[in-house]
């Protein structure tokens, strides 16, 4: 067998593992060691591990992680939760579908100071699935509702898995943050809309409730403002440069602790509480990270990743119809398999593919007049002919001559286009991977959050869920071919 | 033999717990100090109370040095420290669909294959990390900015990886137990945490 043959019968044994439900992380970690048996002999992985353990899990960057999750925790024990789902409710709960809509706009705020989708679901579920009852709402609904908003706990920024994608990818995470922000505020917003829709097509679905005086709702709104200061505190730090994301977390973790502590949330009991339930998580996370580092070191000795770069540009596919194979592999690998593992897994293979793809996000002459905008906000000096025919040049869109960008002193060069394209793609393809393997958190048959919705729910079959729950996922289908179409939703924000 | 392991991984999972919320504070100390440095640097406080910033940097106030190496160190004690109890606990990520269409015998020997072959991985790791350990003594490597010699850091893992081997060797013990007598001593799932 050649190096790279080795390489390519891995995938299947891997996925028969897999489906034998060996745990993904092991699964990962025995294919890569046999392999690199195969390749080097038995000692080679060994010696590997000498040191591969200990610098996958002693990361900087990385142990964002945790503290993320303990943040999370903290976070519900601090009353978090409560407080606004009775903000949400108060302001919607009247309308048509509202309490439901307001179990979204909870579980968006939840999501902005919580990277976990699970955690967002359980937690949400725990505070808005007996209001839903009560006012009516069928279990299906219900429980569809609340394990689609779980999901903004991932796709609203602070996020787990854009953490570990901006790893992999050796991305800025603080820009990816940034551009997960309107792409997570469209999803709450096409949940929304996937709730109005299903009560206008099920009316029986929903009850309704008397409206709430104003006084009330803005007491319910002032309850909520320690889930703004520390949202603004942590992504608002880490985007100004204040601190590193991994400080960011940590002061979000110490920040939510201290509410929850001066809440009476927090003793020892629920402290060690929260220990126990982030440690599991975090362990879980950890070995699918190192199985994965593993696998994907073993892969790239058998140059399988060049060879498959080398192969879809030789083979000349449209970039468009390369990103659009991978983003449907997502949705239905998602079916069954969970977001980190399918991230840690596919990005090493697929990222080196889209990198060496063209998808022209930025153009010379955007650049050119991005550059030439702030020159002139600048104030630069230019004499009255040269200034008229730049503004001539700006306004018809073209190419600006090498004098006229020499008089605006601005530094367009083809090496700097190539860096922005290259980022704008990183990030581009992120955000689209996120929302999609999150799809795969609700799609059944394997939905995780699904299940952690379902299993608080004795009283609603698995079946009626499912077929509430797709509503949301062609709202999430709907929002990612807007996001493929007009890439400029995820990337506005961007500096250039 | 069960509430002991039970209690060991527990107090594991507690104890990297403690080391997380130590690192936590260690990180926001070390950003509050570096932007009172900036404070008292600045010229607002140089031009107002230059005593008292002088006084406030002369004590000590600034980031606190290395704080990353403590927290690389000690994140991956952690991560170690939190492993037996997943094991215990079945908190793995794993693909249940296929399963459930297999007959209940053959679950119950691919879990047993599988918790075997995951204790052997851990022992492996464990006794790799000690061979890397020993490594690291012979050749004094120290870390960067706080010069302590890079084994104590391995050692600390080390700790957590024997812990996650001992709890891993006994799953596959109990598996294989269960598989052959028939037998449920530990349930799949987090019950078994509570």
């Amino acid at each position: 067998m050649t190096d790279l043959q080795i390489g390519i019968y891995s995938f299947p044994a891997l996925l028969l593992l897999i489906f034998f439900r060996v745990p993904i992380g092991l699964a990962m970690f025995v294919v890569a060691f046999v392999g690199l048996s195969l390749l080097e002999g038995v000692s080679f992985p060994l010696l590997r591990l000498k040191n591969e353990v200990f610098s996958t899990f002693a990361n900087y960057s990385l142990s964002i992680v945790p503290m993320f999750l303990l943040m999370g925790h903290f976070a519900t024990l601090g009353g978090m939760s409560t407080a606004l789902f009775r903000a949400a409710e108060s302001f919607l709960g009247h309308r048509r579908g509202g309490v439901g809509m307001a179990a979204i706009g909870a579980c968006a705020g939840f999501g902005a100071i919580c990277g976990s989708s699970l955690a967002t679901a359980a937690t949400m579920g725990r505070v808005a699935l007996p209001e839903l009852k009560r006012y009516g709402y069928a279990g299906g609904f219900s429980t569809a509702t609340l394990a689609a908003g779980g999901t903004l706990g991932i796709l609203i920024p602070p996020s787990v898995v854009l953490v570990i994608y901006a790893i992999l990818t050796e991305q800025n995470i603080a820009k990816l943050f940034l551009a997960a922000f309107i792409p997570g505020i469209l999803a709450a917003l096409g949940y929304v809309l996937a709730i109005s829709l299903y009560v206008r097509l099920f009316p029986d679905s929903a009850g309704t409730r008397p409206p709430v005086p104003w006084r009330e709702r803005f007491a319910a709104l002032i309850d909520v403002w320690p889930v703004l200061l520390v949202f603004g505190l942590v992504v608002g730090g880490i985007y100004l440069g204040w601190f590193s994301p991994t400080e960011g977390a940590a002061v979000g973790a110490a920040g939510t602790g201290l509410i929850a502590l001066v809440n009476g949330g927090l003793n020892r009991a629920t402290l060690i509480e929260s220990f126990i339930v982030t440690g599991r998580s975090t362990a879980m996370i950890f070995f699918i990270v190192l199985g994965a580092a593993f696998y994907n070191g073993f892969l790239a000795l058998t140059k399988l990743p060049d060879e498959m770069v080398s192969f879809v540009v030789s083979q000349g596919f449209a970039p468009l119809t390369v990103l659009v194979v991978f983003l449907v592999f997502y949705l239905v690998f998602g079916c069954v398999m969970d977001s980190l593992s399918m991230i840690l897994l596919t990005i090493p293979v697929f990222w080196p593919v889209i990198q060496a793809l063209d998808f022209n996000l930025l153009s010379m002459e955007a650049l050119q007049a991005h550059r030439a905008a702030e020159a002139l906000a600048e104030g630069v000096e230019i004499a009255q002919p040269m200034l008229q025919s730049i503004q001539e040049a700006l306004a018809q869109g073209v190419l600006l001559t090498k004098e006229q960008i020499d008089a605006l002193g601005i530094r367009v060069s083809e090496r700097l286009l190539d860096r922005i394209n290259m980022e704008y793609t990183a990030i581009w393809f992120g955000i689209l991977v996120l929302i999609v393997v999150e799809v795969g958190l609700i799609t059944p048959p394997v939905g995780m959050n699904l299940f952690i919705i379902n299993s608080m729910d004795r009283e609603t079959p698995m079946l009626e869920t499912y077929k509430a729950v797709g509503f949301f996922v062609a709202s999430d289908i709907l929002r990612v071919i807007l996001l493929v179409a007009v890439p400029a939703i995820t990337l506005f924000l961007l500096p250039m | 033999m069960k509430s002991m392991m039970l209690g060991l991984s527990r107090f594991m999972s507690v104890l990297g717990g403690l080391v997380l919320s130590f690192l936590i504070l260690l990180t926001c100390t070390s950003i509050a100090g570096r932007l009172l440095n900036g404070f008292f640097h600045g010229d607002f406080m140089t031009a107002i109370a230059p005593g008292l910033s002088d006084w406030m940097l002369n004590l000590g106030v600034g980031p606190v040095t290395g704080d990353f190496e403590l927290v690389e160190a000690g994140v991956a004690f952690a991560i170690f420290a939190f492993i037996p109890l997943c094991q215990m606990t079945a908190g793995h990520a794993s693909v249940d669909i296929f399963v459930s269409f297999m007959p209940e015998r053959l679950v119950g020997f691919l879990r047993m294959v599988t918790e075997v072959v995951f204790g052997l991985v851990l022992v492996v790791i464990a006794v790799q990390l000690c061979s890397g350990m020993l490594d690291k003594i012979d050749n004094r490597e120290t870390s960067f900015l706080l010069a302590y010699p890079v084994w104590w850091a391995y050692a600390l893992s080390l700790f957590g990886a024997v812990a996650a081997a001992i709890v891993g060797v006994y799953m596959g013990a109990v598996r294989v137990y269960e598989f052959f007598t028939h037998t449920t001593i530990i349930p799949e799932g987090t019950e078994a945490g509570h």
